[in-house]
């Protein structure tokens, strides 16, 4: 009785102490400093370059190196870059910068980097599957040279107009600008990335459309078609974003948000203003 | 009256449809955030029938934030998801327009007026929503272990 219970004793204390060295080592090897920093190094880039904000992208860093057990954790996401310095033992310290250059939306890459990080931090996946669908989620271009997505953008276009007063004439005249906005926007943007050019570019097209439209039909109201053309290519929520960043203190972010907010709509605004001075010179429209 | 309301509603909601598409929104998510941007595009309407055009945009962005964040933490993805695609309809891009035709027409004083008053309505928008995220920040996220 008194030896089978010193018996238990030591094999438990055993048991405990080869548990206690495994954990050590499962630690010990699951934090290698170059996936770690690959993994979140992707992860805020893709959350940047697809829309994300610039918080969002911190948080999720922070997230998967507390989960790991990282010990000094320093990020300041910009959306022109990010800069991450992170210390294990709290004596070495590695750094990664890396620079985006790309901005456009995508919200299903936001989610799967969610999902990702998420799973990462509960420890259902390793590091090295969650970098090779994080590669995946980068590389991915799904759903975005389909012949109906060229529809999307024309058809969003046309029920704004609606939605602005317009009838059955202008919901067509939209319809059909707002494909051709989406057509020549997605052949700028596969040349270089300037939002720039693509939205003087689709002013231009969304005015000429519609007052060559109102004028040769005699029928109908041009404002309509314009407003409900411009709508689905404003910056809507980058300019909410950016005093929203403001107002929390990311200074930087928030004027560089901003910054990128009023070109984009300032340059739909030229576009579109340049076609209607014109078309007030000729007398295509009376003041 | 009612009657525009509800078409109103319905153009809101296949306009966000389309939209939530051209942004590749997930396909599970697209249904919800169209009608949260038709519930939030009906506030905005009463209020300005009611005349209060800021209050609107105040208040449209604080029921589409509030709708977001709900079922943001009942299907457990990013608020962001269902937020950006339901506040496009209420950003004052009449007022932008407006603001470019005036400065185009010479009329430098309207163009002036409307411009500071639409900047107003996307600052009363930013307002809602750092708000709502304010409060949202305090009630955490609960991921289920699956």
């Amino acid at each position: 009785m008194y030896t089978k219970h010193l018996i238990d004793l030591k094999t438990h204390d055993i048991i405990s102490r080869i548990k206690h060295t495994c954990i050590i080592e499962v630690k010990k090897l699951e934090i290698n400093v170059d996936k770690l920093l690959k993994t979140i190094k992707l992860s805020a880039q893709i959350i940047l370059e697809n829309g994300g904000e610039t918080y969002r992208a911190e948080e999720t860093i922070n997230f998967i190196c507390k989960s790991v057990g990282v010990k000094e954790i320093d990020s300041i996401a910009t959306p022109t870059g990010i800069y991450i310095t992170i210390s294990i033992d709290g004596v070495e310290n590695n750094t990664v910068v890396k620079r985006i250059s790309k901005r456009s939306i995508n919200l299903a890459k936001l989610n799967r980097v969610n999902n990702i990080s998420r799973q990462l931090t509960e420890k259902s996946i390793t590091i090295d599957e969650a970098i090779v669908q994080l590669e995946e989620t980068r590389d991915g271009t799904e759903n975005n040279n389909k012949f109906y997505s060229y529809f999307y953008g024309g058809i969003s276009a046309a029920f704004f107009t609606l939605i602005f007063g317009g009838g059955i004439f202008e919901f067509i005249i939209s319809l059909i600008s707002g494909i051709m906005v989406t057509i020549t926007t997605k052949k700028i943007e596969n040349i270089h990335s300037y939002q720039f050019y693509s939205s003087i570019l689709a002013g231009i097209i969304i005015a000429s459309f519609a007052i060559l439209s109102t004028h040769f039909a005699n029928y109908g109201n041009y404002n309509y078609v314009i407003v409900g053309g411009i709508m689905p290519q404003l910056p809507g929520l980058a300019m909410t974003n950016a005093i929203r960043d403001t107002i929390r203190g990311d200074l930087i972010s928030g004027i560089a948000r901003g910054a990128e907010a009023l070109l984009v709509a300032s340059s739909l605004a030229a576009g579109t203003g340049v076609i209607i001075s014109i078309a007030y010179a000729i007398g295509f429209m009376p003041i | 009256m009612l009657k525009e309301l509800i078409l109103n509603m319905i153009y809101c909601f296949a306009a966000t449809w389309f939209f939530a598409l051209i942004m590749n929104s997930p396909k599970k998510v697209i249904p919800i955030s169209s009608l949260i941007a038709s519930i939030g595009y009906i506030v905005y309407l009463m209020c300005i029938n009611a005349d209060q055009v800021m209050l609107g945009f105040f208040f449209g962005t604080l029921v589409i934030a509030f709708f977001g964040e709900i079922s943001a933490r009942l299907i457990k993805m990013p608020a962001t998801i269902f937020i950006f695609p339901a506040v496009v309809p209420i950003v004052p891009g009449l007022g932008l327009y407006q603001t470019m035709l005036a400065f185009v027409q010479d009329d430098i004083f309207g163009a002036l007026e409307i411009g500071v008053t639409t900047i107003l309505n996307i600052g009363a928008m930013a307002v809602a929503m750092a708000l709502m995220s304010l409060v949202a920040a305090k009630i955490p996220m609960k991921y289920k272990n699956n």
